[in-house]
């Protein structure tokens, strides 16, 4: 146990220790954390009072409802949210474009030298009420979401100042331009889901991904280190210590604890970046509002659990086999030939993701959430989609560590022959010969 | 008389095609430094691997210490150096060797502390943190010399350890394997360098084609293949010396170098007798003087006939 211990190690240390280990490692979370945050991030400059000079041309006090509108406008509909814009109007009457040039000249400086610069001038005439245009010379043009709103209250004043010309009463007119709310939740299978169809999906394809990747990765990983055990002739020296099964044991589940770490690294992440990213936005101090306007998905901690045992169950389940192959192989190219037989049923898995997307419960959902070498990537997606019967998780983790067991003697066996076994690669026939042999 | 380190009792091995090793015995005494030699595939190999069960003999018996485990089970008390030398490329060297001290039995933090003294033994000391394969390939032979050593095995089976070695490592690894005997331990190695053998080994086997030729002490051997051989030096008459010495009745074989030469008498011819025939025939000679045969001498008259050159072993 004590020598098997020592390969576990051995495999564990020597993986992590990679380059490619660490970065794989820390890059995936940094992408979690900005694709979470980054985009409030970016809101964040659109949520900042935003400080507007009126030039002042109009002759019958446009110009100040502009004013009064602007100055009520709030970022949120919070009662002690932050105004909106900032407004200085400055009567401009017959000296326009001096006063229009002095204000843009303090437009747009950095704001660290200049607090006092200006965002924007708009610039207010008499003929606005008639053709509506409006000259607007700001460094936030380029916002369309503040260029929308700023528009809208525009239109607004506009629009009432001429219905008031018309001699509607303002009261009736403040009601009769109430618009619609939209409020909307997701429904599914019945449930409301509390998050929209396109975040579960993402959460679940993200799942599947990176279960199908896991395993192949570290699949391929283990194989490679059988390989590169028996060209190196290092096998010679270990397989007069170990027994072969030790060995294999040892080197499945060093690669596994690898991969293990670095699942758990990545789902941990995505666990605590979804259940906690408000404090995480805090810390780039984004404010509670504007992340919640980016609904991401979240990854309950059950959910994590289940992710980690599928990954277990499906590594060690494909990991045995590749380590086998590794073991009849001397070279990676010699190897493809009997890889090309588990990659299909790899993907197979993967793809059934989809049918179970539209149905997590249905003809194809149940069953390959349930069989051996399909269910490490049906099970924990369906999870994510529906609520699964307690006796059919149990059934299938149940199936899954059954095969394994088998898959795991079988491996053994082919692993101890071929090992030691150099020259050309074994036939099919040759291979049943090895599980047969005693 | 105490229990050998390794039995082999008529041990066969096969390979498609082949016979490996045909029917051999013999066995290394507890103690001392026991070569195995023999022409490059001769089955030294074969039979080193069947030691460490690697591979098992199609028939007969491999024991060690006189136990019916096998050498895996008894692998904490055996050092092994294969023919084959492979460390893992990306491993600290330091680590490298500690691994292989754990998975002989020993404890981490043993492993460890062992793997430093050995570097440091070996001349590597400032080299533990590097990675394997920033070392050069002598280098990396002296590590896994190493590898073989570090838990103390009371038995060294080390495969031609001495193959592809500069002089002054060589040295370092003769004085560590004497070293080993010296403590009463016991060392086993094959080798085709005869010179080597001879030097270092207490008793040898010598094989050829999978069976063996040769068995016994080296002085025994030695003694049995008889003070029959003669070297040399001639000053003038070297064309008469030809002529005596093409005489199939006195000498069985010539080694012909010109000024000198090393003769072997043939049955039944004395030594006197190839002097009164050289004095008679006019040959000047400096140096006429009966010598201990070199293994190399006896493993050329027990092999040579067979076939030295493996191309012929493999037509045979």
């Amino acid at each position: 146990m004590n020598k098997t211990f020592a390969i576990v190690r051995r495999e564990f240390v020597a993986r992590v220790r990679t380059r490619a280990f660490v970065i794989a490692t820390l890059l995936l979370p940094l992408f979690l954390v900005i694709v979470s945050v980054v985009p409030a991030m970016m809101m964040r400059g659109g949520d900042r009072t935003t400080r507007i000079a009126i030039v002042d041309a109009t002759t019958d006090g446009l110009g100040a409802r502009v004013e009064a509108a602007l100055a009520g406008e709030s970022l949120s509909a919070k009662p002690d949210a932050p105004k909106r814009y900032s407004v200085r109007r400055v009567d401009a009457a017959g000296r326009f474009a001096t006063v229009r040039d002095s204000l843009v000249a303090q437009t747009g400086l950095s704001r660290d030298k200049y607090p006092e610069t200006l965002d924007g001038v708009l610039v207010l005439g008499d003929s606005m009420l008639q053709s509506g245009n409006v000259e607007y010379l700001g460094s936030n043009t380029s916002g369309f979401e503040s260029m929308a709103l700023l528009e809208g209250s525009l239109s607004r004043v506009l629009r009432q100042t001429r219905l008031a010309h018309s001699g509607i009463d303002p009261a009736v007119l403040n009601d009769a331009l109430k618009g619609a709310d939209l409020k909307t939740t997701k429904v599914s299978g019945g449930k409301a889901t509390g998050e929209s169809g396109a975040a579960s999906f993402m959460i679940g394809y993200f799942m599947a991904f990176v279960l199908y990747l896991g395993v192949v990765l570290y699949g391929q990983q283990t194989m490679m280190s059988v390989i590169e055990e028996k060209t190196s002739r290092i096998m010679e020296v270990l397989v007069s210590s170990v027994r072969p099964f030790q060995m294999l044991l040892g080197k499945i589940l060093g690669v596994g604890l690898t991969g293990l770490l670095q699942m758990a690294i990545w789902g941990g992440t995505l666990y605590l970046v979804t259940s906690q990213r408000i404090h995480i936005a805090a810390l780039f101090h984004v404010s509670p509002d504007a992340m919640q306007q980016f609904p991401i998905p979240t990854m309950s901690a059950a959910l994590f659990a289940i992710f980690l045992a599928y990954f277990i169950l499906g590594f060690l389940l494909y990991g045995a086999l590749y380590a086998a192959i590794g073991s009849m192989c001397n070279s990676t190219q010699d190897a493809q030939q009997y890889v090309a037989v588990l990659t299909p049923m790899l993907m197979i898995s993967f793809f059934a993701v989809f049918a179970i997307f539209k149905d997590p419960t249905g003809g194809i959902g149940v069953p390959m959430s349930m069989i051996p070498f399909f269910s490490q990537i049906a099970m924990p997606v369906r999870w994510s989609l529906s609520a699964v019967p307690p006796a059919q998780l149990v059934t299938s983790l149940a199936l899954g560590i059954g095969a394994l067991l088998g898959v795991t003697w079988v491996a053994g066996r082919i692993y101890r022959t071929g090992i030691l076994m150099y020259g050309k690669k074994p036939t099919f026939r040759e291979i049943f010969r090895w599980i047969r042999a005693n | 008389m105490s229990t050998p380190a390794v039995t082999i009792e008529h041990v066969t091995k096969r390979f498609s095609g082949h016979t490996a090793v045909k029917n051999l015995s013999f066995a290394v005494p507890s103690g001392g430094i026991f070569g195995l030699l023999g022409p490059n595939g001769a089955g030294k190999s074969t039979t080193i691997r069947m030691i460490m069960d690697i591979i098992e003999p199609d028939e007969g018996k491999v024991s060690l210490f006189g136990s019916s485990a096998s050498s895996r089970d008894l692998s904490e008390r055996v050092g092994f150096l294969p023919e084959e030398r492979g460390l893992y490329k990306k491993m600290r060297i330091l680590d490298h060797l500690a691994f292989l001290g754990e998975v002989k039995g020993m404890r981490s933090g043993d492993a460890k502390s062992k793997a430093g003294k050995w570097l440091h033994r070996l001349g590597l000391g400032d080299w533990g943190l590097k990675k394997v394969e920033d070392l050069s390939k002598g280098m990396q032979q002296k590590v896994q010399f190493a590898g073989a050593l570090i838990h103390d095995p009371e038995l060294v089976i080390l495969d031609e350890p001495f193959s592809g070695l500069d002089p002054v490592n060589l040295q370092v690894m003769k004085d560590v394997v004497v070293e080993i005997a010296r403590s009463g331990r016991t060392v086993l190695f094959s080798t085709h360098i005869m010179e080597q053998a001879e030097r270092m080994c207490d008793r040898i086997v010598i094989i050829a084609r999978g069976e063996k030729v040769v068995d016994g002490t080296v002085a025994d051997v030695k003694a049995g293949f008889g003070d029959r051989n003669i070297a040399l030096t001639f000053s003038s008459g070297k064309e008469a010396a030809e002529r005596v010495m093409s005489d199939r009745s006195l000498l069985a074989k010539v080694d012909d170098y010109g000024a000198s030469a090393e003769v072997s008498l043939a049955d039944g011819a004395h030594s006197q007798q190839l002097l009164l025939a050289l004095v008679n025939a006019g040959v000047g000679l400096t140096r006429f003087e009966v010598v201990e045969p070199s293994l190399q001498a006896i493993f050329i008259a027990k092999v040579g006939n067979a076939d030295v050159a493996p191309a012929n072993a493999e037509a045979a």
